[in-house]
């Protein structure tokens, strides 16, 4: 009888943590299939903050397609100089076991390298805060899900959610993201670093629907431990845009816009 | 008159490519640097000392777009590199299946860093060997390049009526003049008739896959550094040491495969009928060659890159009266980490003559001062038993570099 108990206690509980599992994951699949129709494109300004306040800008002009569940991007920097007319192209699969197809055109040598799936996913893009995995679409099921709670605030009402690394060799132990729920749309993460102190934080503002998508207009991200931030805008944003697939080649990575 | 001439020409496509409803955008950008270099050894001569700005003209009018840019350079060591001098300066029009550039252009072919197995067709240029950015190394060459663009495809057949050929530091004020020309005279003079006959003609196909890149490679081209030969001038009454060209034709091809962190990079490139000189330098021998290249670039994560080269090449029908070995290669290897919010990078670049045991190494800092500001500071350190490198090994420097960008 007490083995039954305790049994069917495991049950329940090991179900409400399979729910809440399930669950998190179908919030978190919401927030990446959030519709954001089939094209797109828009200009990026980011501008990097030093501890002491001294500041650069970055920007570029990104166009991405989706090919069933796979999405396509490339990006052109065109500011600072020394790095306009680069360029980076990616194929971003759903498929968790499958790296992405990868290649960075550099001007100064004329030449396209392809470069690693797995590269740069950690790194920190242009050396602002976000690395290229926050900027980019990130696997959902690279990540274990676990919604923590519900709350309110500033008159909306959140899914906070706990995601936590399937691999090694990430940059953070854990995250905590805070979904709104009336738009599926991320507008806060904490990122813990492997001796699980908080490492960095994203809050995205300037919410609005664009071409009837809801569009963030801009990110900040701090890094807590060193003071460095970075506010990224994304200025013109244009969605279900006409879009040669052609645009998505390296043919057109080399000959930039 | 020659740049007058070529903008006149492009001035002259641009316009009737132009279609009257689309807008014409300027952009005039560019830099100026200042590099400076000591000799490590004494006499603790300067070895460079040039400043110069470089201005970049982009025109778009559609799907058309014409392309210059300048240098002018001021160099207080080498006076004929005092002036100004044009780069490049192309039309480009990229229709939908064909796209065409015409004009004086860098063309890089191949998936290799800093050598050559595929990538013959612009030149080097060696004025001060290898210690220059590999931008300015690169020789610009004439050419009309037709392409078909594809999505995972691209066809594309290059026409170069009259080659370029290597540039070689020969001039007495240049601290990297070659030492063998002490007392000799170099005559460079023989290189091929401007005629259609001796144009260089290539094509490639290059394929970009899932997890693969790959291209094919054909080309008809010459031997871009001379082969020497040591002769008797009896009007001048000296030993001469003349350069020889010769045509030569390559089949090749190269591959890229990513794999986790890593990615493959293969060259593989096999020359007809190179001339390569005899061990006594009274002559030379045709040949045919076979080239490979294997190399691994790492993406190590948190901005560390690093990336090894091996390079191989056999001489068919070898005779012991050349005077190369049959089997020569090369090892390259570059390092970088980039830190301070990607604001300093540190690297470091060596190659690696395996049958001279003669090595090149450059270590590098670079720091972004501010979005316009590169200042550079770095060594080229040369040595070795036997060989190029160990040749100029006197010359071993510590340079500082300043750009400015606009």
């Amino acid at each position: 009888m007490k083995f039954a108990k305790i049994a069917a206690t495991l049950v329940v509980a090991l179900s409400a943590m399979s729910m809440a599992q399930t669950n998190a994951r179908d919030i978190m699949i919401k927030v990446k299939d959030r519709p954001d129709g089939d094209t797109r494109s828009s200009s990026m300004e980011m501008k990097l903050v030093n501890k002491s306040g001294n500041t650069r800008v970055r920007k570029i002009t990104s166009y991405a397609m989706d090919v069933g569940a796979d999405t396509k991007t490339i990006m052109f920097f065109q500011y600072p100089n020394d790095v306009k007319g680069t360029g980076f192209l990616t194929v971003n699969y759903d498929d968790v076991n499958k790296e992405d197809d990868k290649w960075l055109y550099l001007p100064a040598l004329k030449k396209t390298r392809r470069i690693s799936g797995k590269s740069s996913k950690t790194d920190y893009f242009m050396g602002s805060d976000f690395t290229y995995d926050d900027i980019g679409k990130r696997n959902v099921d690279e990540d274990t899900h676990k919604l923590l709670r519900e709350e309110s605030a500033n008159g909306f009402n959140y899914y906070v959610v706990e995601s936590t690394p399937k691999k090694d060799g990430e940059i953070f132990s854990k995250k905590l993201i805070w979904i709104r729920k009336d738009c599926d749309v991320v507008e806060k993460v904490e990122f813990y670093d492997k001796l699980g102190k908080l490492h960095r934080q994203m809050i995205s503002s300037d919410i609005k629907k664009v071409d009837g998508f809801w569009t963030v207009g801009k990110m900040e991200m701090k890094n807590v431990q060193t003071g460095h931030s970075t506010e990224l805008l994304f200025l013109d944003p244009k969605y279900n845009i006409q879009l040669d697939s052609k645009i998505f080649t390296v043919n057109k990575l080399e000959r930039g816009l | 008159m020659k740049f007058v001439a070529s903008a006149a020409l492009l001035s002259a496509a641009f316009a009737l490519s132009a279609h009257a409803q689309d807008e014409l955008s300027l952009q005039l950008n560019g830099f100026v640097d200042s590099y400076h270099a000591l000799q490590l050894q004494s006499p603790h001569q300067i070895m460079s000392s040039r400043t110069r700005a470089r201005l970049e003209l982009h025109a778009n009018y559609g799907e058309a777009s014409l392309f210059s840019s300048v240098n002018l350079a001021y160099n207080s060591i080498i006076k004929d590199q005092t002036g100004a001098f044009l780069r490049e300066a192309y039309f480009d029009y990229a229709g939908r299946f064909l796209e065409v550039k015409a004009g004086r252009q860098i063309i890089t072919w191949g998936v290799a860093d800093g050598l050559r197995i595929t990538d013959l067709i612009s030149p080097m240029d060696y004025t001060e060997f290898m210690a220059n950015d590999y931008d300015d190394i690169r020789v610009p060459v004439n050419a009309i390049n037709l392409k078909y663009p594809g999505e995972s495809f691209s066809a594309e057949v290059v026409f170069v009526p009259v080659p370029e050929y290597f540039v070689l530091p020969t001039s007495d004020d240049n601290p990297w003049q070659m030492t063998a020309l002490n007392g000799m005279q170099l005559d460079l003079s023989g290189t091929p008739a401007k005629r259609i006959k001796n144009s260089e003609v290539g094509g490639r196909l290059r394929f970009f896959l899932e997890n693969l890149d790959f291209s094919l490679t054909a080309l008809h081209t010459y031997n871009k550094s001379p082969v020497t030969i040591a002769s008797y001038n009896p009007q001048q009454q000296t030993a001469v040491i003349k350069g020889f060209y010769e045509p030569m034709n390559v089949i090749g091809g190269d591959v890229s495969i990513p794999a986790g962190e890593i990615v493959i990079r293969s060259e593989v490139a096999a020359y007809f009928g190179e001339p390569i000189a005899l061990k006594n330098s009274m002559d030379y021998w045709r040949r045919s060659s076979f080239n490979a290249l294997l190399g691994i670039d790492w993406y190590a994560g948190d901005n560390w890159t690093v990336m090894a080269q091996y390079m191989h090449k056999v001489i068919m029908d070898y005779r012991e009266v050349l005077g190369t070995e049959q089997n020569t290669s090369m090892i390259t290897a570059r390092i970088s980490k980039e830190v301070l919010n990607n604001t300093l990078k540190l690297s470091v670049y060596g190659m690696f003559d395996v049958d001279n045991v003669g090595f090149y190494v450059r270590p590098a800092a670079d720091y972004l001062l501010s979005d316009q500001i590169t200042l550079s500071l770095g060594a080229d350190w040369l040595g070795g038993r036997r060989g190029t490198f160990k040749t100029y090994k006197k010359n071993t420097q510590i340079w500082a570099k300043g750009k400015y960008f606009f």
